[in-house]
């Protein structure tokens, strides 16, 4: 048995490392590949899957109706773990052994960490799931761009819903935000826009994700007494915490939530409580009536009959993969070479594209989408439902 | 004033539940002398089990509570059967790695069984808060620190009036004793980590039912050390004080002091810079034994 | 087993590598580690300086954990606050790396030291608890001292220059990364041929002996803690010259394990060990992301279900050394070396 030991495991060793030594594949010239690290695992977990699931199901839906004349497109994706290293890792790998001409990223900080590279060296269309506005930034990250609204924008669609709607008095709004790089993104945008509409910021409470005991936060509030709080940077907890608490307290203000704050499972989570409860968000949800949304159900039955719903997360992995088609049908449609300039150039001549209401027109400025719509809480039907047309952020 | 109140009764609230986390930290330490850095995540898995008996066998709250009992003290059990009893006698670095390996393992099968998303209970408790005076308490803290109180009070009883509570308490003052009296030293330790288990399911259960559950909620059992440290490592009654207390310090902290700073965030860590100064000052605690050696 | 082994001094006697074949393979491995940048391709190229960098941190706490006995569980914290550090330095004041990185060691030798010195005072577990306090408390500082760290958003750092040629890519850093390795790598075993590190051994080892010898227990473990976040503070450094951006969320709890696990899968008190151990622990997830890979013709979402299968795998492995192996990489590296030196004299 030692000996076996002995003899076996350093040469298994050594084969095990030749393995990673990841050969190039041949490139089909009717292929386009695209590359996804994806946080399957780690603290995105829960809307990582539903991204990648999106994304897939549309580059396949797209393959199914050939959309893309004369191509079939691959996809290829590895989990990254939420973990920056480790990602920037898979994206090399990734680039080496497929050499895709598109790729996705599971972060912010993936973005930020490749952009030296994937300005200088790989030259790829590159989307994420961040909508950060670090990200929106034609002269620093010319090839990536964000799937919709940034977050400082979806906070400024809220802000003008508020100062729309406002009484007599200045509206009082809190900020309540999570001490992530998702929650603390748009803040000091929202405060400078906040004075320029004549909005009182009377509060500003930060906590952790997924906070257990938010007594003293609640309490702040009930201090601050704002008729409006918005949420970012959460995704349930302690969301329906804050709220219950609040009501227990006796306020009456009125909830917001930005995009990860605004799925279904708010509304089964409150119950009652979710009376009043509004958000923006950048897409249609998976109940809509929209062209584009049956699609997306159509494809489903037939594909994962067993999905009965799917979630905000899936919606804008869906999303994605049509402005990844929408761009290599105009680079195709030009009868330019697909590379990662060509796929950029084209991003920036989307103009007014109707996505089937999938989100409203859009017009790709500065790598953003900045169109959404608000939405309010239906206890009732279980549902939200838009309060406003589809709102383009200048 | 009235914030004063209020932010003194819930943070006892809060602190009882924080007690009882500890109070499996304790039992563990006690008995075997390991620092079992996987109680968080023994929580997750017994606020997982709670969860998969309302939703998979739609079993009533109590019922279901008993099954994560019973699993948890399986798991438990099995565990120190199986990881620590060959590692008894070696260094204490080599058990305190087995249980961070352990709470490795415990989330990725977390996450292999019930994927990362955010889970909720279905309600169980009634919706209305319960009011004392002044003071508001959200049902979902009120009726958890009862349950919190009820556990802590039966283990207390468990420990004092049983001949195996004896028998516990016998071992973790003097192993060799023990043994020479003819206590069982093997069967006490599998009883101390299915117990401590069967404490770290309990609170899974609490807090899940507070804020949703997920793989992610094994980080919380972090929170108990300031405690520990304060109330002493070999005392369950510090464990008790020390829970209070912490959940006191951490609501003034944070109804005072996060509106100051403008990351906010301060409750988070005042407990910590809470358990520095402790160390500094007084590092055995409230009532933890004062074997302790300074250099 | 050493045959017509024949030292005529002590230093002879004492040295790193006393026999002419080990200083070949030395000679050789180092001719082989300079060739491989250009050998590589990109993805092992990045792991390999990934490597490096963590080697220098694993190192440190193999300094701490495996040859004085002490459990550290805020590493990545202070190798945090080295990274900070050379940052601030690098990107706002322009220091060049060579007074960055080593004035990052410097600030996380103080960071450690304050709080080194409540928690060494008493004898037991108490560091690997204060260490967690301060993994908790200098993650807050991290993303809330908006006016040094740049809060959420984090430094960017311009690449390393070395007679003004730029580091900016792998390949370039890689000579950097590999050679600090080497030499940290090297200082590591000499420091345990020093009075210093043959006391920390003794700390370890049986601390009422060491002091009735008159080893001053707390200056020893005082010095010890300082060195290993020195080292951790390098490292740090040294990471954000390689990925360029530092932000908070870069140094949390699990790369605190994750270091704790290097030293233990390679062998506490073991130099070669924790080199073995570095490589494992980063290269075992990427395997398996490999054999998932390989699988996905067969089961294409076999990554959905296979991905949470690394943190059972890592749990796994440590909790497997611990029990089975617990003198880790080293151990097995020296029985195979043993099996071929006796071979065929003993099975």
């Amino acid at each position: 048995m030692r000996k076996l030991r002995a003899m076996t495991t350093f040469p298994a060793a050594l084969l095990a490392c030749l393995a990673l030594s990841v050969p190039a594949r041949a490139a089909d010239k009717n292929e386009v590949v695209i590359g996804a690290c994806q946080p399957i695992t780690g603290r995105f977990a829960f809307a990582g899957g539903a991204i990648n699931a999106g994304l897939q199901d549309y580059l396949a839906y797209a393959n199914e109706n050939g959309l893309v004349k004369g191509k079939k497109l691959v996809y290829v994706y590895e989990d990254s773990g939420y973990d920056t290293e480790k990602a920037v890792a898979t994206f090399k790998k990734i680039m080496a052994q497929y050499n895709p001409v598109i790729m996705y990223g599971e972060s912010t900080g993936l973005g930020k960490a490749i952009a030296p590279e994937l300005n200088g060296r790989y030259k790829v269309f590159y989307g994420s799931t961040s909508f950060s506005s670090e990200l929106a930034d034609p002269k620093n990250h010319p090839y990536s761009f964000v799937s919709g609204p940034t977050y400082s924008d979806m906070f400024g669609i809220l802000l003008e819903y508020i100062a729309k709607h406002r009484g007599k008095e200045k509206p009082r709004v809190a900020f309540f935000y999570s001490d992530t790089e998702f929650g603390k993104d748009p803040i000091p945008y929202a405060r400078t826009r906040a004075a320029e509409l004549g909005i009182d910021v009377v509060a500003e409470i930060v906590t952790k994700v997924g906070a257990v005991d938010v007594t003293t936060e609640v309490l702040n509030l009930k201090r601050a007494r704002p008729d409006y709080v918005i949420f970012q940077g959460y995704v349930l907890a302690p969301i329906p915490e804050v709220i219950r608490g609040a009501r227990d307290h006796g306020l009456k203000t009125t909830f917001m939530g930005t995009f990860w704050s605004v799925d279904k499972t708010i509304i089964d989570k409150l119950g009652q409580d979710a009376e009043g409860y509004m958000g923006v968000n950048p897409y249609a949800y998976y109940w809509d009536d929209a062209p584009g949304i049956v699609a997306m159900r159509k494809y489903n039955e037939k594909a994962h009959p067993g999905e009965k719903y799917r979630p905000n997360s899936y919606i804008q992995g869906w999303f994605t993969g049509m402005v990844y088609v929408e761009a290599l049908k105009r680079v195709v449609a030009a009868g330019k070479p697909i590379t990662g300039d060509s796929l950029k150039d084209a991003l920036a001549t989307i103009k007014d594209w109707d996505t089937g209401g999938v989100t409203g027109k859009v017009t790709f400025v500065s790598n953003k989408a900045a169109v959404g719509r608000v939405y309010k809480a239906n206890v009732q039907k279980g549902i939200f439902e838009p309060v406003s047309d589809w709102i383009h952020v200048k | 004033m009235e914030l004063f109140v209020q932010l003194m009764v819930s943070g006892v609230v809060t602190g009882g539940i924080y007690a009882l986390i500890a109070m499996g930290f304790v039992i563990i330490y006690k008995a075997t002398g390991v620092i079992n850095f996987a109680t968080g995540e023994l929580m997750m898995l017994g606020a997982f089990f709670c969860w998969t008996a309302m939703t998979a066998a739609r079993a009533p709250f109590a019922v279901a509570l008993v099954v994560a009992i019973v699993a948890a003290g399986a798991l438990g059990a099995a565990v120190e059967r199986v990881v620590l009893r060959p590692l008894l006698g070696k260094r204490t670095i080599s058990v305190i790695m087995v249980t961070i390996g352990l709470s490795a393992i415990f989330k990725g099968v977390a996450e292999i069984l019930w994927s990362g998303e955010y889970r909720s209970f279905p309600p169980i408790f009634p919706r209305a808060p319960v009011v004392l005076g002044s003071v508001i308490l959200p049902s979902r803290q009120a009726y958890p620190f009862l349950i919190a109180v009820a556990a802590i009070a039966l283990v207390g009883l468990g420990f004092r009036f049983t001949r195996t509570g004896t028998a516990m308490r016998a071992t973790a003052g003097d192993q060799a004793t023990a043994f020479g009296m003819g206590i069982d030293i093997r069967r006490v330790f599998s009883l101390s980590w299915s117990l401590a288990a069967v404490t770290a399911a309990v609170s899974g259960v609490v807090i899940g039912a507070i804020g949703g559950i997920s793989p992610q909620l094994g980080a919380v059992g972090l929170r108990i050390l300031p405690v520990v440290i304060l109330g002493g490592l070999d005392s369950i009654g510090g464990a008790l004080l020390g829970g209070v207390i912490m959940g006191i310090l951490e609501n003034l902290a944070g109804g005072y002091l996060d509106p100051l700073m403008e990351g906010g965030g301060v409750k988070e860590v005042a407990p910590f810079v809470a358990l520095v100064g402790i160390l500094m000052i007084r590092p055995w605690g409230l009532f933890g034994s004062r074997e302790i050696e300074r250099l | 087993m050493l045959i017509g082994n024949y030292k005529e001094s002590y230093a002879a006697d004492e040295a790193l590598f006393r026999t002419a074949t080990s200083r070949v393979w030395l000679a050789l491995l180092g001719v082989a580690a300079a060739v491989f940048p250009f050998l590589a391709g990109d993805y092992l190229l990045y792991l390999a300086n990934l490597m490096g960098v963590l080697a220098i941190a694993a190192l440190g706490l193999n300094i701490l954990t495996g040859f004085t006995g002490q459990i550290s569980l805020g590493h990545a914290a202070f190798m945090g606050v080295g990274a900070y550090t050379t940052a601030v330095l690098a990107a706002r004041l322009g220091l060049p790396f060579w007074v960055a990185m080593p004035a990052g060691g410097a600030s996380a030798c103080l960071a450690g030291m304050v709080f080194g010195v409540p928690s060494l005072r008493i004898k037991g577990l108490y560091l690997a608890i204060a260490t967690v306090a301060a993994q908790v408390i200098l993650e807050w500082v991290f993303a809330n001292w908006n006016a040094v760290t740049g809060g959420i958003r984090g430094i960017n750092v311009p690449p390393a220059r070395v007679l003004g040629v730029a580091l900016d890519t792998d390949l370039r850093i890689y000579f950097l990364v590999q050679s600090l390795a080497a030499l940290h790598a090297w200082a590591a075993a000499n420091l345990f041929r020093t009075r210093v590190g043959r006391a920390f051994i003794a700390v370890r080892d049986r601390d009422i002996s060491a002091e009735l010898m008159g080893v001053n227990l707390f200056r020893t473990k005082i010095l010890s803690f300082m060195i290993s976040s020195y080292y951790a503070g390098i490292a740090g450094g040294l990471w954000v010259y390689f990925t360029k951006v530092v932000t908070p969320e870069n140094f949390p709890l699990s790369l605190s394990i994750q270091f704790l696990a290097m030293v233990i899968v390679g062998g506490l008190g073991s130099i070669k060990g924790t080199l073995f151990g570095t490589v494992f622990v980063t290269l075992v997830p990427e395997l398996l992301k490999a054999a998932t890979e390989a699988t996905r013709s067969v089961f294409p979402d076999a990554m959905s279900y296979l991905a949470p299968m690394k943190d059972v795998i890592f749990g796994a492995m440590i909790v497997a050394f611990l029990i089975f192996e617990p003198h880790g990489l080293a151990e097995m590296w020296n029985r195979t070396k043993r099996f071929f030196a006796l071979w065929p004299f003993k099975k």
